[in-house]
């Protein structure tokens, strides 16, 4: 090669070069104040990895990714075969620190986080026998993922599983009293916040907020329903204020926490809600379309002219088989397999449809009725949906709740029980009776003012729990369960949900069950 | 700490590995002449090919007495000029850059810093010393042949087998040097990183409750992620407890009117547990009677065996050689029990479980030793020689208990549908304590077998690979060596998914383990060939070292004293191996046209 | 000039072959030779004649594909015959992060031989290949000459009996070149076997006793250099300070005896125009071979 070819291509190689820089400065111009910055910059944001500013780079994860020479994916498969071996041969150590090197590896897999904070939190914590310890594999897997929003800023499903773990894994677990006692004795965990504060409901609560704002940034969450994701929040309050009572704190406090717990269910009715159905509806919504649907269907029976609802009637119970007509006139208990079978097709066929009635006025009413029927279906399809996602979070019941529960009758009625439980456990039996007495006619009251709280087993539970002791206190003090009894309808309801357990008033009442019923269920 | 198969005893191990060896050598050998037969025999005929076999043989028993050490050793010493030439120090400063910035890649809450600190130290000296041994020992053959150095030194009077011999010493020196060098390092790193001390947080003692002693109970302040419970008496003095596998004693001094805690430094942070080991382990079902194992919980890992509570299910422990001697004031037992709950009971109180010391002769027992177990923890008691039967009449534990140095424990599970899970290693007496640091050298030890290892096969590979292929040969052999008992297991067809063809297949079908191919011809001419693999798999594996038997890591994280018996073991299985390559690198070389 | 014969190729061939087994290059056609003890052999020939393969072969670096190479009577396979033999490569192929002292005591080492003898040894031939300046430096930092010095002292580590050199004075300057003839010279003079192989003819012509021309791996001559280079029917005249009148007068003595005057200027190379004879005749003929001188 001649010196002037060798010159020629060093000029070509530099052309080249200078070529492949520019798509490359393209792509990875830096976000400033003014500009989005290059592509690599823009997608750094949109899908919130912390790396997007220079300051927040974690050497130790970035060298681990270096020092994998391209073969991430294999090192990680490696040390999750590793981990996975670890758990099977119950070497925690090993695992939970092979746990941090996988997230060090994957540091923006927000499921990576998630999944073993889980293992952590639920799956290896019960290995162990010993609640202290237990405690410590679930602060553990929570401090992991905690760890995780410093990669992953503004992961609304990352802050809300954190809220979520901190909340129900502490609060609802076997040994809630005992974690919950040692959340709050937890200094490091908690560092310098408040005692009173140290529940956690309460503090599970501040990262579900935290999740909230995350997605109100404009962050999409995924995975969740978003009823359920914005009840979360909510039901922290109602979990913290339930926990109060059973603690034994009433009065002030536990009123507060009640009034507080309905607050943000009322603010939760009023917020909008995407549904699967691409429309937003928001809970608290449903009565005001039903009395919509109410009115617009009373116009549209002022427009009917008489006659017509019955002709339409008639029309469809023509097209019906004989199977069909048979299963329509046939009582529910007497229908055989073939009218079951055929029951839903008919009743589908019998609807008539406020469009179709619409459809046959004829004459000056026709568009006013069109109008009406229009509004009623809209109005009733709304009410459909909110109770969809009404019926998700229970709504009705939880709202129910924290409206009766701030009651200076309920309140009495719980504490009175609670005491009553704590004689019982102390063992002096007269004063537990007693309490019970009058914790239970107390209750009465209550459900005589909302009987609409027997049509709930969570409300008929720990009703049922609290009878059960009172029948032992009664039968260690060797005197008869009164009858009539004073809540004999919960413990009817309690019958329907779960099979009778004690004398229901439609059995003949007496000891018949025998003494297995006096002892509390487990 | 954990021993899924029972521990090898070298008197029992090395005449049938001799033999195996023996054997293995004999085959190879015989095989070898024939395969050398053939190929003198096709090039220079019959009679001439013959000839030529004969004197390779003749002049190879002639080299192996006439391998001078002066001439070994001068290789060797160049062997260890070349590697300070190609910058092992390089090595060094990775080594010593890892440690730096070991606090960013270990989870420093971890329950047991000192398991985790020391495994990572050794497995880090480990990788990178093999990976030196790799670097170095198969690229500097080759290089010699490409640099036609080797034409000066072939031409003196070196046998083959010198050349060989001489590298291996060269590089064993030099990772035996980085080794001492990075073994010390650690050891000063990690007992440095541990060393701490807490506190007293004065604010939080309080005085024990019914205690009339005055002494108080309180915490320590947060130090390396963990703090201690402490308990100190009226004076002050006093000491924490376990926390982290360690615990701190705690002494008062009173200046003025003003008293100062001073705590000391970690204690029982490096241990080296010399356990004796139960002889045998049996269990006995709920009626009594005796069986092989006890119920299963339905772990995927069946190490532990399970006892039922409240019933007469009891795992039976036999220890031989009980003497006074060994054990002058009673028994230290220590014991690792795993509790299985089968409903939540009394949360805040551990499961009872019982011990009763029997004689295996008369069956005379002790009382019922009572404990709440604890879980992943282990336990230490202390059982007193002076000790009372069921009836509460003294007895003595070597008198009455032990009858031929033989004595067995039973461990029982008190509460009812609640169950203990044991292995044989997890009751043991803790017979002594050993030297933590000479048991940090034999760890030491195993990795500079490994090296050596390394080191030789990377030497064979390079009588007859150019570099870069010696050195994938040796990875490859370090990589099966470290899943040799996976690789076997895929070989014998244990593993789900079937040979190589048929896994590539579905890792490019993104097919599940479980499903069956689709039969067919395709798949009886994929499972035809991947049995001719698999036995060539498990031919060539079988004849691999398995690096995991070199691991002692695990000992020495976990406080445990290395046998002298398995380091006699590994450092024996070494020897064996370094024959073999010497063998075959000494053969290759011979057989090579240096100059082509 | 004993007749003992100290190196001996029988039949010696061979084939370079590629990875597969064909056949490549036949790098040396059955060569018979026999090197007597004290004699100075030269092997004479271009590039790729086989020169350095017939080196090779006779220091077992390489096998023969047929034929034998025997050295002191043993195969050339056979490493204890290292033990009396040293060898200059072609280009000198040492540790160059040793220094020419460490470099000779290695040497040594791997003739067994013990400390004190080394270190003597070592210093002598330090000082006979004149690199006493420069015995600590390592030798990357040598040039093309010190190597090839320092290559040669390493060749006489063991004080061998038959010495081989590869092309012993290429890069070698003028002087550098003289030294190396004489010092060849020097060895024959101690009774030492010398086999050395070059193309420059120069070299061969002023050393070697006796030479064999190697072209495309076939022998093509071979004989004492004195005997190969008389023209029996050629005379050469060579005198100083003839007047033109003295040159006229010899011319016609010349005639007057019937022959006649080829030249008189500054004499050629006559080995270089036997050499390039020969070359040119074998690329004519290829396939003739030497005949044996008696």
């Amino acid at each position: 090669m001649s010196p002037r070819q060798r010159f020629i291509r060093k000029i070509v190689y530099a052309c080249v070069i200078a070529a492949l820089l520019l798509p490359l400065s393209w792509l990875s111009q830096p976000e400033t104040t003014e500009t989005k910055g290059g592509v690599l910059a823009q997608m750094r944001s949109e899908h919130q990895l912390s790396q997007a500013q220079l300051g927040e780079i974690d050497p130790a994860s970035e060298t681990i990714k270096l020092a994998t020479l391209g073969m991430r994916g294999v090192a990680a498969n490696i040390l999750w075969t590793k981990a996975n071996e670890y758990k099977k041969t119950e070497d925690w150590v090993g695992y939970s620190a092979s746990l941090e090197q996988i997230a060090k590896l994957q540091p923006n897999v927000v499921s990576v986080w998630i999944f073993l904070g889980w293992n952590l939190t639920h799956n290896v914590s019960v290995e162990f026998d010993d609640y202290h310890d237990r405690y410590y594999w679930v602060i553990k897997g929570i401090n992991y993922r905690q760890d995780g929003t410093k990669y992953n800023r503004d992961s609304p499903r990352l802050l809300s599983d954190i809220g979520w773990t901190i909340a129900q894994k502490i609060g609802r677990a076997d040994e809630h009293l005992q974690f919950r006692r040692l959340f709050r004795e937890d200094d490091d965990f908690n560092g310098s916040r408040p005692l009173a504060q140290r529940d956690n409901w309460l503090v599970g609560r501040e990262w579900l907020l935290m999740a909230e704002q995350a997605a109100a940034r404009g962050v999409a969450v995924r995975g969740e329903r978003p009823v359920l994701f914005y009840s979360h929040p909510v039901m922290c309050l109602v979990n913290y204020a339930e926990d109060l009572e059973e603690e034994g704190t009433f009065g002030e406090v536990a009123k507060n926490a009640w009034k507080k717990a309905a607050d943000a269910w009322t603010e939760l009715s009023n917020r909008d809600l995407p549904t699967l159905s691409n429309v937003a509806v928001r809970l608290g919504d449903k009565e005001p379309f039903d009395e919509k649907s109410r009115v617009a269907q009373a116009e549209l029976a002022k427009l009917t002219p008489p006659g017509l609802r019955e002709k339409i009637e008639q029309e469809k119970l023509a097209t019906l088989t004989d199977v069909e007509r048979e299963a329509r006139e046939t009582p529910d208990d007497r229908r055989s397999k073939e009218h079951k079978d055929a029951i839903y097709a008919t009743v589908e066929k019998m609807q008539i449809p406020h469009l179709e009635i619409a459809d046959r006025i004829t004459g000056e009413n026709h568009a006013a009725a069109l109008r009406a029927a229009e509004e009623a279906t809209y109005a009733d399809l709304m009410s459909k949906l909110i109770d969809i996602e009404r019926d998700i979070v229970y709504y009705n019941y939880w709202l129910l709740r924290c409206q009766i529960e701030p009651n200076d009758d309920t309140l009495e009625a719980r504490k009175l029980i609670y005491e009553g439980d704590q004689a019982f456990n102390a063992a002096q039996l007269v004063k537990s009776r007693d309490l019970y007495v009058q914790g239970l006619s107390r209750w009465r009251q209550v459900l005589d003012a909302h009987p609409a709280l027997l049509n709930d087993s969570s409300m008929t539970d720990p009703l049922m729990d609290s009878i059960k002791r009172y029948r032992s206190v009664l039968h260690q003090l060797d005197e008869r369960f009164p009858q009539p009894f004073v809540l004999q309808d919960v413990i009817d309801a309690d019958a329907r949900f779960h099979g009778p357990s004690l004398p229901t008033s439609e059995s003949s009442g007496g000891e018949s069950p025998g003494e297995n019923a006096d002892a509390p269920s487990p | 700490m954990v021993h899924e198969t029972d521990p090898v005893l070298f008197s029992d191990w090395i005449w049938p590995s001799l033999a195996y060896f023996l054997q293995i050598a004999v085959v190879l050998g015989l095989l070898a002449l024939v395969v050398g037969f053939l190929v003198a025999a096709f090039r220079y005929g019959p009679i001439a090919g013959g000839d030529v076999v004969y004197r390779m043989v003749r002049t190879g028993l002639g080299d192996l007495v006439s391998i001078s050490p002066r001439r070994v050793m001068a290789l060797a010493w160049l062997a260890v000029q070349e590697s300070l030439r190609r910058r092992v120090l390089v090595g060094f400063a990775v080594f010593l850059l890892i440690l730096l910035f070991a606090g960013w890649f270990l989870d420093t809450k971890s329950t047991s810093p000192v398991t985790l600190y020391l495994s990572f130290v050794l497995t880090a000296t480990t990788w990178l010393v093999l990976l030196m041994a790799l670097f170095l020992s198969a690229l500097s053959l080759p290089a010699d042949i490409k640099n036609k150095t080797i034409y000066t030194i072939v031409t003196k009077p070196v046998r083959p087998g010198e050349i060989v011999l001489g590298r291996i010493f060269g590089f064993a020196a030099i990772g035996t040097l980085m080794l001492v060098v990075m073994g010390l390092f650690s050891y000063v790193f990690v007992a440095r990183v541990l060393n701490h001390s807490h506190e007293v947080e004065v604010a939080s003692l309080k005085s024990v409750p019914n205690d009339s002693s005055g002494s108080r109970t309180g915490r320590t302040s947060l130090s390396q992620n963990h703090r201690h419970q402490l308990t100190i008496d009226a004076d002050g003095n006093g000491s924490t407890d376990i926390a982290q596998g360690h615990y701190h004693n705690i002494t008062a001094r009173t200046v003025g009117d003003k008293v100062t805690y001073e705590m000391g430094p970690p204690e029982d942070l490096f241990t080296a547990r010399v356990p004796a080991y139960a002889s045998a382990l049996r269990f006995k079902d709920r009626s009594g009677q005796g069986s092989e194992r006890g119920i299963s919980v339905g772990n995927e890992w069946k190490y532990r065996s399970y006892i039922d509570g409240g019933t007469l299910a009891a795992a039976v422990f036999t220890f031989s050689d009980i003497t006074p001697e060994r054990f002058p004031e009673g028994l230290p037992i220590e014991m690792t029990i795993r509790v299985f709950r089968s409903y939540k009971g009394e949360i805040e109180k551990g499961i009872l479980g019982s011990l009763i010391l029997r004689n295996p002769k008369t069956g005379r027992t002790s009382q019922l030793e009572n404990f709440q177990a604890k879980d992943f923890y282990i336990d230490s008691r202390f059982i007193d020689r002076k000790l009372t039967d069921q009836t509460g009449k003294p007895i003595d534990l070597y008198d009455d208990l032990v009858s031929d140095g033989q004595l067995e424990i039973e461990l029982q599970c008190l509460d009812g549908e609640q169950y203990f899970g044991v292995a044989k290693p997890d009751i043991y007496l803790r017979a002594r304590e050993a030297s933590f640091t000479m048991n940090f050298i034999k760890s030491y030890i195993a990795i500079w077998v490994q090296m050596l290892l390394v080191t030789g096969f990377g030497v064979m590979f390079s009588t007859f690979l150019s570099g870069p292929v010696a050195m994938m040969a040796t990875l490859a052999t370090i990589v099966m060596g470290f899943f040799k008992q996976f690789v076997l297991d895929v070989a014998h067809g244990a593993v789900l998914g079937g040979g190589p063809i048929e896994s590539s297949i579905r890792i490019f079908k993104q097919q599940n383990l479980t499903v069956q191919l689709e039969p067919g011809l395709t798949t009886d001419v994929v499972k035809v060939s991947d049995r001719g693999f698999m036995w060539v798999m498990e031919r060539i594996t079988s004849l691999l070292p398995d690096f995991r038997q070199f691991d002692n890591v695990d000992y020495v994280a976990h406080g445990f004293d290395i046998p002298p018996e398995v380091v006699l073991v590994q450092v024996f299985t070494a020897i064996g191996y370094v024959a073999a390559v010497f063998a075959v690198g000494y053969f290759f070389l011979r057989t090579r046209e240096v100059a082509r | 000039m004993s007749s003992e014969v100290v190196v001996e190729t029988r039949n010696l061939s061979k084939v370079y072959r590629d990875f597969w087994g064909r056949q490549k290059v036949r790098a040396l056609k059955a060569l018979d030779l026999e090197i007597h003890k004290g004699e100075i052999f030269g092997l004479l020939g271009p590039n790729g004649s086989g020169k350095t393969t017939t080196i090779k072969l006779l220091l077992g670096l390489l096998f023969p594909t047929s034929g034998r190479a025997l050295v002191f009577g043993r195969e050339a396979t056979d490493v204890s015959k290292n033990e009396r033999l040293g060898y200059l490569p072609e280009e000198s192929y040492l540790y160059r992060f040793l220094n020419a002292e460490e470099t000779l005591d290695f040497y040594g080492r791997l003739f067994d031989m013990p400390a004190a003898v080394r270190r003597k040894r070592a210093a002598e031939l330090i000082d006979l290949v004149g690199l006493n300046w420069a015995k600590r430096r390592q030798l990357k930092e040598y040039s093309k000459g010190m190597a090839r010095r320092i290559g040669l002292a390493q060749a006489l580590i063991n004080d061998p009996e038959l010495i081989l050199l590869d092309e012993p004075t290429s890069g070698l300057d003028p002087i550098g070149t003289r030294e190396m003839k004489d010092l060849i010279l020097k060895l024959k003079a101690q009774g030492k076997t010398v086999l050395m192989s070059s193309h420059l003819l120069a070299d061969v012509q002023d050393v070697c006793d006796r030479i064999a021309i190697l072209h495309q791996g076939e022998l093509k001559e071979l004989g004492r250099v004195d005997t190969l280079l008389k023209v029996r029917d050629e005379t050469q005249i060579r005198a100083r300070g003839l007047s033109e009148a003295a040159q006229a007068e010899i011319r016609s003595v010349i005639e007057r005896h019937h022959g006649s005057v080829l030249a008189m200027d500054n004499p050629t190379t006559t080995l270089e125009e036997l050499f390039l004879t020969i070359v040119r005749d074998s690329e004519a003929r290829p396939g003739r071979r030497a005949k044996q001188d008696s």
